[in-house]
């Protein structure tokens, strides 16, 4: 072994109780870097693996494109794999939907469709089905047998006039609880079929397709290629479709990474502060120990090299101890992740069975060395400056010294008397620096600790469900702009037959339980000031909430009976966050959407405001409810918010929902479901935040054990000396716990002081960036009160602990002891 | 218990051994002495001959193995822990070779700590005139870091005989010192136990300062061996 090495190992076996401490946070570094990034990632694969398994396997697919299309767009250079489908027509059922498509082998695969049994169709004849289209076509048959199915083909844009076939059964699909439910079924049909109905000319395809991903593109160069193939191949945005689900699972979301190294850096700077802070305080002590080494010729560089050298010796027993810890936290933490994540949606059984079936291992290699690496460089940053200051250590000085650091004061007014305190105030204001480089470390965690807690303490799950929805449920119609499938639920279509009359009012007025129900009115609006494509909404608030409205105003001036006139609104901020330039007194030139028809019309921005989401449900364009109402001529109310006896009232729940099922076209949110979504969404990343900053004020904590041990070890001399001229066993107890509590009460001052005022703006910031919903300031008391509990115990168990162990030694080996 | 009133200190059949087997070292082997009120006994012995640990023992600073030593009459090691601390902060001074000073104190506060632990009060009066007595009245403000290791030494005796106790233990007072100083520390020492009629047990292997001593005790193989 190397001399260095050699008294490097040495070194840190003498130094013991020193090294343990450091060893005690690097293992709690390793583990929280290793568990960080497993965590992380696990959480990531897991979602992927559950949406891989629900959703389909392509990241784009054209529509409408032809057979001439089809054919350049398969050999285009950029796309791996490809798959093909074009929709026949549909069966001519009664209440069910069954879908005839042709799918091709690689399409099917794309889909991730798969035949509980049979083959795909090829002659002209043949069909797959499920057992629910045989059940909704009133027959039964087996592979080989025939059915009679009644059917309309698209021909020219429309569905063609209904006729009948034979088709032979040669395979079958496996059908879902949505498709039961929905009664909506597709069957398969062959491209002979397809060929045969439809000409050539007319047959349009929808083009799956898969960037190649040998250079491990990110989701947004995915979604670049995409554009630019449909752009060189004329297929227009509106057919273009990305599946965004499955590439987010498959491909690296460029913000997840800066998120993962943030934490990771923070993890970082706790371990720097901590084994810094450990070696500057302790190296006074080893300043002869250094100076001597270099009387007998140690060059500086090998002194650098004792000093790296035992702190990776330490990290050679510390880092394997983290991983191993972290191995078994962080399938810990996985697991009360998925115990706590409510649900039981498709999606989360997905999920629970992804974990069950162990299909996602936790453990990656290249996490370990990540953690190891990480942990390894924090620890040589660590070194940087005690090395430095070890090397730079004069030999003579160094011999001179009493271990007990420099004292440039050669006078100094005293006190009259001496008692504990004083005695414990001089030997405090004596080691200036080190106290303060221990509180301040200390300080930094507890600051971080409070700012978190105070955003924590402020996301409510009443409150943040109070902000989410107006009463107790919200009624709504199914708007939905972009779906092609469905043009029905534009709003413009939506508003000439809107479901939500005064009819459906009056039946939900008339439901037990129900106090009120309050109507909003939309209005669709779209101008050149916002951006290409988008759309915003007027939002006609009822005269309930004109006392809200006018009090949510943070610039400008206006009562609601103002905003009756109808050419006036109030902004909300969430408005000005995608349009910043707007400001009190702008006109705003809209396009008002009735229907059929739309006009111009000036709206002055009269002032602006700070709702909450469910009074403003994205209509950012606040108005009152009669002006809103007569800027259309067809019914445009958009919401009726109904304010019930009790939060929650089961039987209330579900008569309103048996409405909704009935009509189909309206939907329904529940306060009670939202405040539950908040909750457990709380609870998790409660619980994860408080065991992360746990785990960090423990590293932190380290540094007021070493620096208490050091300060009676470096004084073992000096205290049995007090001892041996008269001070009680008691008296030295109090001395080390006042000295304790000194660096305790530092510790909380700035802590819950600092943390405190700190948290204040990040509470504005959160509230701002509606995070968790927050909307009103709540002091973290608990958490206050926790942390300075916490810490004062400590520091009692810690002094006494100390002053035990002090009194292990006899008097006499004390009062010998020298450094 | 012993009640000679003459006698400050008695110690009775004295053992303290380290160690164990062939590693046995008999500190203090079966060890009686007496020592008068009002005197300046020096003990003297090679290194290694029992005698630091024999005043450790006086001053209560170790326990014995066997045998029992009394202060003005009162058996030392009957006391627990803390009883025998406060005991040892009214009777006993200590001087130490390397002075044992507390850095952080100025010379001042140095010299009063010891009434400060008593939670007695400081009559400024009767400090100064310690002070005056070693010569330290300039120094009151200086830190230890700024004095001689004759004016360290002499804070020392200040703050041992500050409490006026009844008793002086002194090991090797002026072992750092050089000679000048040494006879300078010694006479001083001499003088203020004499003026403030304390008793005066001082470790030395110097045949000088012991022969200024109004007693020497010597100590062989943890014996006393001419008492």
């Amino acid at each position: 072994m190397k001399m260095t090495t050699r008294i490097a190992f040495d070194n840190m076996k003498y130094y013991k109780s020193r090294n343990m401490l450091i060893g005690i946070a690097i293992v709690l570094t390793t583990m929280l870097l290793f568990v960080i990034p497993s965590v992380g990632k696990g959480m990531i694969d897991i979602q992927f693996a559950a949406t891989n398994r629900l959703y389909p396997a392509w990241h784009a697919l054209y529509r409408n494109v032809d057979e001439e299309i089809v054919r350049q767009l398969s050999v285009h250079h950029d796309i791996s794999k490809y798959g093909l489908r074009s929709d026949a027509g549909y069966m001519k059922l009664e209440d069910a939907s069954v879908g005839m498509l042709y799918v091709d082998q690689d399409g099917m695969e794309l889909y991730k469709m798969e035949l509980a049994e049979g083959s795909f169709p090829k002659q002209k004849d043949e069909i797959v089905v499920s057992q629910g289209i045989l059940t909704e076509l009133g027959q039964q048959g087996d592979i080989g047998d025939t059915v009679t199915v009644p059917y309309q083909i698209f021909r020219g844009g429309e569905l063609d006039l209904a006729q009948q076939g034979e088709f032979r059964i040669c395979g079958f699909l496996e059908d879902n609880d949505t498709n039961r439910k929905t009664r909506a079924y597709t069957a398969l049909i062959s491209e002979a079929f397809l060929k045969s109905e439809i000409p050539n000319e007319e047959i349009v395809y929808r083009f799956l397709l898969q960037i190649d991903d040998t250079d491990e593109p990110t989701t947004d160069e995915i979604e670049e290629k995409v554009k630019n193939i449909a752009e060189q191949f004329g297929v227009s945005e509106d057919d273009t479709n990305i599946n965004q689900d499955y590439l987010m699972a498959n491909y690296v979301d460029p913000v997840m990474l800066p998120a993962i190294v943030m934490i990771m850096a923070i993890i970082v700077l706790a371990g720097v502060i901590t084994i810094y802070s450990i070696y500057y305080v302790s190296m006074n002590q080893r300043i002869q120990e250094f100076g001597r080494m270099k009387a007998i010729g140690a060059a500086k560089r090998q002194i650098r090299q004792v000093v790296l050298r035992e702190g990776f010796c330490v990290a050679a027993f510390a880092v394997p101890v983290g991983l191993l810890a972290g191995t078994f936290v962080s399938k810990a933490v996985l697991s009360l992740f998925v115990h706590f994540m409510g649900g039981e949606d498709e999606y989360m059984k997905t999920i629970r069975e992804v974990i069950n079936s162990g299909e996602v291992s936790l453990y990656y290699w290249w996490a370990y060395v990540l953690a190891a690496a990480v942990t390894l460089c924090t620890i040589y940053i660590s070194l940087i400056r005690p090395m430095h200051v070890a090397s730079k250590i004069s030999e003579v000085e160094a011999m001179r010294m009493q271990g007990a650091g420099k004292r440039s004061r050669s006078r100094r007014k005293g006190y009259e008397f001496i008692t504990i305190g004083r005695l414990t105030r001089r030997n405090l204001l004596e080691n200036k620096r080190k106290s303060t480089i221990t509180i301040l470390s200390m300080a930094v965690t507890g600051v971080f600790l409070m700012v978190v807690a105070t955003v924590l303490s402020c996301a409510n799950p009443t409150e943040s469900a109070n902000g989410t929805l107006v009463g107790q449920y919200e009624i709504s119609p199914v708007i939905e702009e972009n779906n092609k499938e469905h043009p029905e639920r534009r709003w413009t279509e939506i508003q000439k037959d809107n479901p939500m009359d005064e009819p459906l009012k009056q039946q939900i007025e008339a439901l037990a339980g129900v106090r009120r129900v309050d109507t909003f009115t939309i209005v669709k609006v779209t101008s050149e000031v916002f951006d290409e494509g988008d759309y915003q909404w007027i939002n006609g608030v009822s005269r309930e909430y004109a006392k809200e409205l006018e009090k949510g105003i943070t610039e400008g001036q206006i009562t609601y009976e103002e905003l009756k006139s109808g050419d006036k609104v109030i902004v909300d901020t969430a408005f000005l966050h995608w349009y910043p330039e707007v400001g009190i007194g702008d006109k705003l030139n809209l396009t008002v959407y009735d229907g059929d028809r739309a006009y111009e019309k000036e709206f002055e921005v009269a002032a602006i405001g700070d709702y909450r989401s469910g009074l403003t449900d994205a209509g950012y364009l606040i108005m009152a409810k009669e002006a809103a109402d007569r800027l259309c001529e067809n019914n445009s109310s958009g919401y009726f918010h109904v304010i019930a006896d009790k939060n929650y009232d089961e039987e209330l729940k579900e008569a309103l929902s048996e409405i909704v099922d009935a009509s189909g076209r309206i939907d329904m949110r529940i306060w009670k479901t939202e405040y539950e979504t908040w909750k457990s969404a709380m609870t998790v990343t409660s619980g994860a935040s408080y065991a992360f900053l746990g785990i960090l004020a423990a590293i932190s904590v380290m540094n007021l054990v070493n620096t208490m041990i050091n300060s009676v070890h470096v004084r073992k001399k000096e205290l049995g000396m007090m001892q041996a001229i008269g001070m009680s066993d008691s008296q030295l107890l109090r001395m080390l716990q006042l000295e304790g509590l000194f660096y305790t009460l530092g510790t909380l001052l700035i802590s819950v002081g600092l943390g405190s005022l700190a948290g204040y703006p990040v509470f504005l910031y959160a509230k701002r960036n509606r995070i968790f919903n927050i909307s009103t300031y709540h002091y973290p008391v608990t958490t206050a009160v926790t942390v300075s509990v916490v810490l004062l115990l400590l520091q009692i168990l810690l002094a006494a602990g100390i002053g035990r162990s002090v009194k292990k030694a006899s008097l006499i080996e004390r009062i010998r002891f020298s450094e | 218990m012993k009640t000679d009133s003459n006698m400050i200190l008695v110690v009775e059949d004295l053992v303290k051994y380290y160690g164990a087997g062939e590693n046995l070292v008999r500190a203090v082997d079966h060890t009686n002495l007496e020592i008068e009120r009002g005197r300046f006994t020096a003990i003297v012995g090679r290194s290694g001959s029992g005698k630091s640990t024999l005043l450790h023992l006086i001053g209560g600073l170790d326990r014995p193995d066997e045998g029992k030593i009394w202060i003005e009459g009162k058996d030392i090691f009957a006391l627990k822990d803390d009883q025998l601390a406060k005991f040892r902060r009214k009777k006993i001074g200590f001087i130490f070779q390397d002075f044992n000073l507390i850095p952080s104190l100025n010379v001042w506060e140095n010299i009063v700590l010891p009434l400060g632990l008593d939670n007695r009060k400081v009559r400024k009066n009767d400090v100064a005139e310690v002070l005056e007595k070693i010569g330290l009245a300039d120094k009151i403000e200086s830190m230890p870091n700024a004095l001689s290791g004759g004016q360290k030494q002499r804070t020392a005796i200040a703050r041992a005989l500050v409490t006026r106790p009844a008793m002086i233990l002194a090991d090797e007072p002026t072992g750092n010192l050089d000679s000048q100083t040494e006879l300078e520390v010694i006479s001083l020492l001499k003088s203020c136990v004499k003026d403030f009629g304390q008793t005066l047990v001082m470790i030395t292997h110097d045949e000088t300062i012991a022969q200024m001593a109004d007693r020497v005790i010597e100590i062989a193989d943890g014996k006393a061996v001419n008492c």
